[in-house]
């Protein structure tokens, strides 16, 4: 036999059975990779270590649980139990005598009832019988009326027995329905003991589930997949989705797979469990936890206290959400299975890892930490990198930005109301509610020549904040880009003249355009008395009037902005008045601003000639003449002419230009390049200009410049930069970082950059401190495209969009400098020595005024003079009916009430206001209120009066008033109405002090007048110790002591004069310099 | 000390007085003395019932307080607003922001340790603050933290006690009724609370609250004294309404009666 051939093949096996093996190997090596890779998934490692200190806290529980809890504490859990059980039983049995009572009362009610209504049956029978008899005058007619008499007072005294009778039973279903409560609340308290003794054993379960031995095969690589203790966590929320231009994608955030415990309370940093303590504190202190909650709340203090005393401080990702009343928790209007993370702090929802979830640091340093601990790096591709900590409530805007204020939102409304303030809009379109139909933050400059000469703007534009260390004005010239240290010396002086010729050649062109009215002399007036006054009417509230301030760390130093709070930083500081304004233009000024230009933002202080006299001269004392001393240097010839060239050529050849120019006067050229000046810088922006009353703003429109992709933004070189203060600050490359920089240092960009000189940055420097800047870069990167559902949107019902507008309104007329509202404001505060003198907090003034009231009073405040002893005056600020309107509206939703009139024709029943003034009487409430005659009654001091009362019943709300009487030191903390019904510090029910004053020979007449009003002793004492009882009476007197018409508002003298009241003046002769350019522009025509 | 047991013979008969009268037998928030007699006494020595315990080697500071130059006159206050605190009076009421004697001996100075830090015994009687014939009494005075303050009206008019704290808790309490007594207590220490009443303008009261027991007011001779001090250095703080805050050191060793002077400046 052959030997089979073997059969021919290109390989050897031996080889393949190699290769086979290795890329076996290789598979394996590879499987055990990956088994490896996802083993060691980032975010497991911080589950496990979140069940570790977990596991540790619940052992020390546990622990302190067996030690002190074992024998004792369950002893004494028991004895509660037991105790608990006990109250219910006795309360069952109060319940059921209290329920006999009531039935007894029922009965008695239903007699008296019956009484009643007979009585009046028969009466009706009388009267008709009567009406007949005195007809046809049949004999006894006379004793026929006279039993129809008889039986009318019958009936009302039953009628009278009724209400009482009504009243005693009311009172036995309260004390029913008491019992009723209170035992429901010891079933709460027994039941959460209940939970208490679960949720140990509960706890006590898992521990044991958490044996290191368990958890050895329970963690296995592979295996671990079979009960996984470690599982990826998620919340889909679907209408806050993600917007991919052409999809929406619903939002699946894993956040909570690291951060385990940010809706569990309990894992709290030590400065939020202590701001949580305080506040738990005073919300007990002041009876705002409803008493079926005290129990959790007491609990939830123990808690919070152990926690802000522990050794530990827990880090991210351990830590419970800060505020869980307002986000993450359940009962908050942001829970966390409604809102989930993403949502408010952007990032990439699905990842689980440390940098793709877009983690962005706040700082250099925590960058730095970053990259060493959990190896972050940036992330190129996600559009939508996390806020970074300080910048979190950027993302309120999305859903709040219908609204003035955000609500527990404090810095992002601080933001948005510098924008306002600020006037970032007048540059940067911002097409959001808020910012829309706002004036112009800066005067209007229609009518310069007359407040101020040429010299003065000519050095003010040089250097605002020479003039007025607290300026809101941003300085455009002389900036780092321009005339800075880094500018080449040559370049640097030929930029000095141009920046010169700018400011001359702006200046020549807004007093060419202005209109030029004479203002008379006012009279004579005394500064010292003008000094008094500017202290007394309220002035200090939107204005400051110092350079200096007195810093504990480094002494007298010039002032800054954020040296006052906001709102009086609305008008300028009045320092240097008298160098820059004649006295004429200030009285008039002061008389009336809306003479000047229509629009002017001071209000209208009623001030007398005398008065605005004295202020005036008080004004003219105030100088600065060191600004004026120096001489204006000229503008340079070829600076301006060379300025005005690089417009023309835009239009026209070089030559052409060149020829253009020889033929112009300096003065044309400089009011061409004035004009164009203006144009480039955007004035127009802040102050009405004439010539630009249609002009577009020259800034980078905001509308959703915070979903601007990053490598839009211009980084320069800059890496590190000192700012305007000095301080050393270092740009992240992120979008925050940028937006915080371009406000620190607006022209940093440019350093090291090579740029023509029309071509460097313009934007102005505000001068804005870390903290201003930081809220101004929250608002400008909450502005995103994103959108919400819908339902989401805060106040969009049409009844809250009216709040808001009329909200709105208060911001722009600076109410909050005197008045609180929202609960922030009353600047005024540190410029008055007696707190007692401050003008109302209007936290309540919705629920306290009515509509109508409020309405005439906000057209017209002489109305009615409710605080005479105030110095301080409520301007008239010519409202116009819908502005009051709003505002009405606004605080009429605040207060919860309905803006028509509810409190017309109440009458109070004699009697009651018969027992009302004997009480008002003991408790000598005339003694500050006046309430008959004159609003002074001239025996009181007038620093000590309180509102005459005769004008509650035009102004005060019905319900408002017996509730203000029983707490107004919890409805307006600091009041100097006295709280005259303490509450019992363990029930918070309210105490009287009447059956104690009763009890006192002092009160001996009083108590004979008062008996006359109820049927007993017993009965008058037991409505005397019901504070709540006697406040109506006491109402109801003052009720009845009250005017019932108020003078109605003077209707409003017409619209302010007209801008100008002088024949048109020459226009500017700028027709043959016209070059194009917008076609709108009228100077030129 | 007579007038302390007094005060307390006298609340006595007053307590089932009020808790008859209290209606559902609530415990009111203050008491209410129907006697008109000499409880309120309350003490021309400027500090309240403040007795601490004797600590063994305890020191005790006296102490003297001066004014240089000549003090400022002090307006009568107007009273006429209100008969009934001007019928009380038959020559003027002089303000109390400065009240000096001939040697410039100055009163209502508020002399405390600022710095503290060891155990404090815990109040034992309640401070006391009248109001009588329109005036607080005493003007300047110190409680401890958790001390019970009994705010008494001996007037026969309205008085409200308002009391201006920074970091304790506000109230401002009415009280109608004479005799009344309302009970107060401060949580935090704070020098010095103002107290006033709104109703009466020039009435005026500072309380220094502190977390001990040493401190002590100056009398009309400008002497104060605190007692029972364990040995050791301290900042000693005195406080006047007008003249503001002077401090100095100060070693104490055992059983060592120390003498001390603060002197203010009248320009």
């Amino acid at each position: 036999m052959k030997p089979q051939e073997p059969i021919p093949h290109n390989y050897r096996i031996s080889t393949l059975n190699k290769i086979f093996a290795l890329s076996s190997l290789a598979l394996l090596a590879l499987v055990g990779g990956m088994v490896l890779y996802d083993y060691t998934r980032g975010w497991k490692g911080f589950q496990q270590e979140f069940l570790r200190v977990q596991g540790e806290r619940i052992e020390e529980e546990l622990e302190a649980a067996r030690q002190a809890t074992d024998e004792e504490e369950l002893r004494r859990i028991d004895a509660r139990m037991r105790e608990s059980e006990a109250e219910i039983a006795r309360e069952r049995v109060a319940l059921a005598r209290t329920e006999d009572d009531l039935r007894d009362w029922e009965g008695t009610h239903y007699r008296a009832d019956q009484d009643f209504r007979f009585a009046k049956a028969v009466l009706d029978a009388l009267r008709y019988e009567a009406e007949v008899a005195a007809l046809q005058k049949s004999s006894g007619w006379e004793g026929r009326q006279r039993e129809f008499r008889e039986q009318n007072v019958k009936v009302e005294r039953l009628k009278l027995v009724l209400e009482d009778v009504t009243a005693s039973r009311d009172a036995a279903m309260g004390r029913r329905d008491g019992l009723l409560a209170r035992i429901a609340e010891v079933e709460q308290v027994r039941k959460g003991m209940l939970a208490d003794i679960e949720r140990l054993e509960t706890q006590l379960r898992l521990v044991d589930a958490w044996t290191p031995e368990f958890l050895l095969l329970n963690k296995v690589p592979l295996l671990d997949f079979v009960a996984p203790t470690l599982k990826i966590e998620q919340v889909v929320v679907s209408d806050m989705f993600i917007d991919l231009n052409y999809l929406r994608m619903p939002r699946v955030d894993r956040c909570m797979t690291c951060h385990q415990a940010i809706d569990r309370p309990g894992w709290e940093s030590k400065e939020e469990a202590e701001r949580l303590t305080g506040e738990l504190e005073n919300r007990l202190e002041n009876f705002e936890i409803p008493s079926g909650q005290i129990a959790d709340v007491r609990a939830r203090l123990e808690q919070l206290r152990e926690t802000a005393s522990a050794n530990r401080n827990l880090n991210n990702p351990y830590r419970t959400h800060p505020r869980l009343d307002v986000f993450v928790g359940s009962a908050s209007p942001h829970p966390l299975l409604e809102y989930g993370c993403t949502v408010c702090h952007r990032g990439l929802d699905r990842a689980t890892d440390f940098a793709r979830a877009g983690h962005t640091p706040s700082s250099a340093d925590q960058e730095h930490a970053w990259r060493e601990k959990y190896g972050w790096k940036p992330q190129q591709f996600l559009e939508t990198p996390m806020f970074p900590r300080q910048y979190f409530e950027a993302a309120c805007v999305k859903c709040h930005s219908g609204q003035a204020f955000v609500p527990a939102g404090e810095e992002i409304s601080l933001g948005t109301q510098m924008v306002e303030l600020y006037g970032c809009f007048g540059c940067h379109k911002i097409a959001a509610w808020r910012f829309q139909d706002l004036r112009k933050p800066g005067p209007d400059l229609r009518a310069i020549a007359e407040k101020t000469t040429p010299e003065w703007a000519i050095r003010w534009l040089a250097d605002p904040r020479a003039f007025r260390a607290t300026t809101r004005m941003p300085s455009f010239f002389y900036q780092r880009n321009v005339t800075g240290p880094g500018i080449p010396a040559d370049e640097r002086a030929a930029n000095l003249g141009r920046q010169n010729a700018e400011i001359h050649a702006i200046v020549s062109y807004l007093f060419e355009s202005s209109s030029r009215r004479v203002w008379p002399d006012g009279p004579p007036g005394d500064p010292e008395r003008g000094a008094a006054l500017v202290e007394q009417v309220g002035c200090l509230g939107c204005h400051v009037a110092q350079e200096t301030v007195e810093d504990p760390e480094s002494g007298v130093r010039t002032a800054r902005r954020d040296d006052f709070p906001l709102e009086r930083n609305y008008g300028f500081n009045l320092v240097g008045t008298g160098t820059k304004s004649d006295p004429a233009w200030v009285y008039h000024w002061l008389k009336n601003p809306q003479n000047y230009y229509a629009a002017a933002p001071m209000p209208d202080l009623r001030l007398t000639d005398a008065e605005a006299a004295d202020i005036t001269a008080w004004l003219m004392t105030l100088r600065k003449p060191e600004f004026t001393g120096a001489a204006v240097p000229p503008p340079d010839r070829g600076a301006v002419r060379e300025l005005t060239r690089t417009y023309l050529i835009t239009s026209m050849t070089e030559r052409e230009a060149d020829a253009r120019l020889d033929a112009m006067p300096l003065r044309e050229q400089l009011l061409l390049l004035g004009q164009r000046s203006i144009e480039k810088y955007g004035c127009f922006g802040c102050h009405d200009i004439e010539g630009f009353e249609d002009a577009k703003p020259i800034g980078t429109e905001l509308t959703t410049e915070g979903s601007k992709h990053i490598h839009l933004f211009d980084f320069g070189f800059v890496h590190d930069y000192e700012a305007h203060d000095g301080k050393e600050e270092h740009v992240l490359h992120t979008v925050p970082s940028w937006v915080y920089t371009k406000l620190r240092a607006p022209r940093v960009w440019d350093d090291e950059r090579e740029k023509t000189y029309q071509d460097k940055l313009k934007m102005p420097n505000f001068h804005f401190t870390e903290a201003e800047a930081e809220a101004l870069t929250a608002v400008v990167i909450g502005m995103t495209k994103d959108r919400v559902a819908e339902a989401r949107i805060a106040a969009r019902s049409s009844s809250d969009r009216l709040r808001e507008e009329g909200l709105k309104l208060v911001s722009q007329n600076n109410c909050r400098a005197c008045h609180v509202v929202e609960g922030s404001g009353q600047a005024i505060e540190a410029t008055l020595e007696d707190p007692a003198m401050l003008p109302p907090d209007l936290g309540p003034e919705g629920a306290r005024v009515q509509s109508d009231w409020l309405f005439n009073f906000l057209k017209d405040p002489t109305v009615m003079t409710m605080r005479p002893w105030l110095s301080a005056r409520m301007p008239t600020f010519h409202f116009t009916d819908s502005e009051a309107d709003r505002i009405v509206r606004y605080f009429a939703a605040d207060g919860g009430v309905p803006t028509f009139a509810t409190d017309a024709g109440i009458e109070p029943h004699p009697e009651s206001v018969a027992v009302g003034g004997v009480v008002f009487d003991m408790l000598r409430c005339a003694q500050c209120h006046p309430g008959s005659g004159s609003d002074i009654p001239t025996t009181t001091d007038l620093a000590s009066l309180a509102p005459n009362l005769q004008y509650s019943r035009v102004r005060l709300r019905h319900e408002w008033i017996p509730e203000w009487i029983l707490r107004p030191n919890e409805i307006v903390p600091g009041t100097r109405m006295p709280t005259n019904f303490p509450r019992d510090a363990e029930t918070g029910e309210y105490t009287s002090p009447l059956t104690l004053a009763l009890g006192s020979p002092q009160f001996g007449s009083h108590r004979q007048r008062l008996l006359g009003h109820f049927g007993s002793e017993e009965e008058m004492m037991q409505v005397m110790a019901d504070a709540p009882r006697v406040s109506r009476h006491l109402r109801n007197y003052i009720w009845s002591i009250g005017m019932t018409t108020m003078r109605q508002a003077l209707p409003s003298t017409g619209e302010p004069p007209p801008f100008l009241t002088e024949p048109p003046r020459p226009q500017p002769a700028l027709q043959s310099t016209s070059i194009g350019g917008p076609e709108a522009r009228s100077a030129g025509q | 000390m007579i007038w302390k047991r007094i005060a307390t013979l006298l609340l006595i008969p007053a307590l089932p007085a009020m808790l008859a009268c209290g209606g559902g037998g609530e415990t009111a928030a203050y008491t209410y003395e129907d006697e008109d007699g000499q409880a309120r006494a309350a003490s021309d020595t400027g500090a309240p019932a403040q007795a601490a315990p004797a600590v063994a080697d305890a020191a005790t500071v006296i102490g003297a307080v001066r004014l240089n130059g000549t003090p400022p006159p002090a307006p009568a206050i107007q009273m006429a607003a209100d008969p009934a605190c001007h019928a009380v009076h038959q020559t003027p009421v002089r303000s109390e922001e400065v009240v000096a004697g001939p040697g410039g001996e100055l009163a209502n100075v508020f002399v405390y340790v600022k710095d503290y830090a060891g155990a404090a015994p815990r109040p034992t009687a309640p401070a006391l603050l009248d109001q009588k014939g329109c005036q607080y009494i005493p003007h300047v005075s110190g409680v401890q933290v958790g001390q019970t303050i009994q705010i008494r009206n001996s007037d026969p008019t309205l008085h409200n006690v308002h009391a201006l704290p920074k970091v304790n808790r506000e109230f401002n309490i009415g009280q109608p009724v004479q005799g009344m007594v309302s009970e107060k207590v401060f949580d935090r220490p704070e020098v010095m609370v103002r107290i006033k009443c709104d109703v009466h303008n020039w009435m005026n009261s500072y309380m220094g609250v502190l977390p001990h027991p040493y401190f002590g007011t100056s009398d009309t001779q400008g002497a104060f004294r605190i007692a029972n001090l364990p040995p050791g250095t301290y900042t000693l703080e005195a406080w006047h309404e007008k003249y503001g805050t002077q401090t100095q050191q100060l070693t104490v060793g055992p059983n060592e009666q120390k003498e001390v002077s603060f002197t203010f400046d009248a320009s």
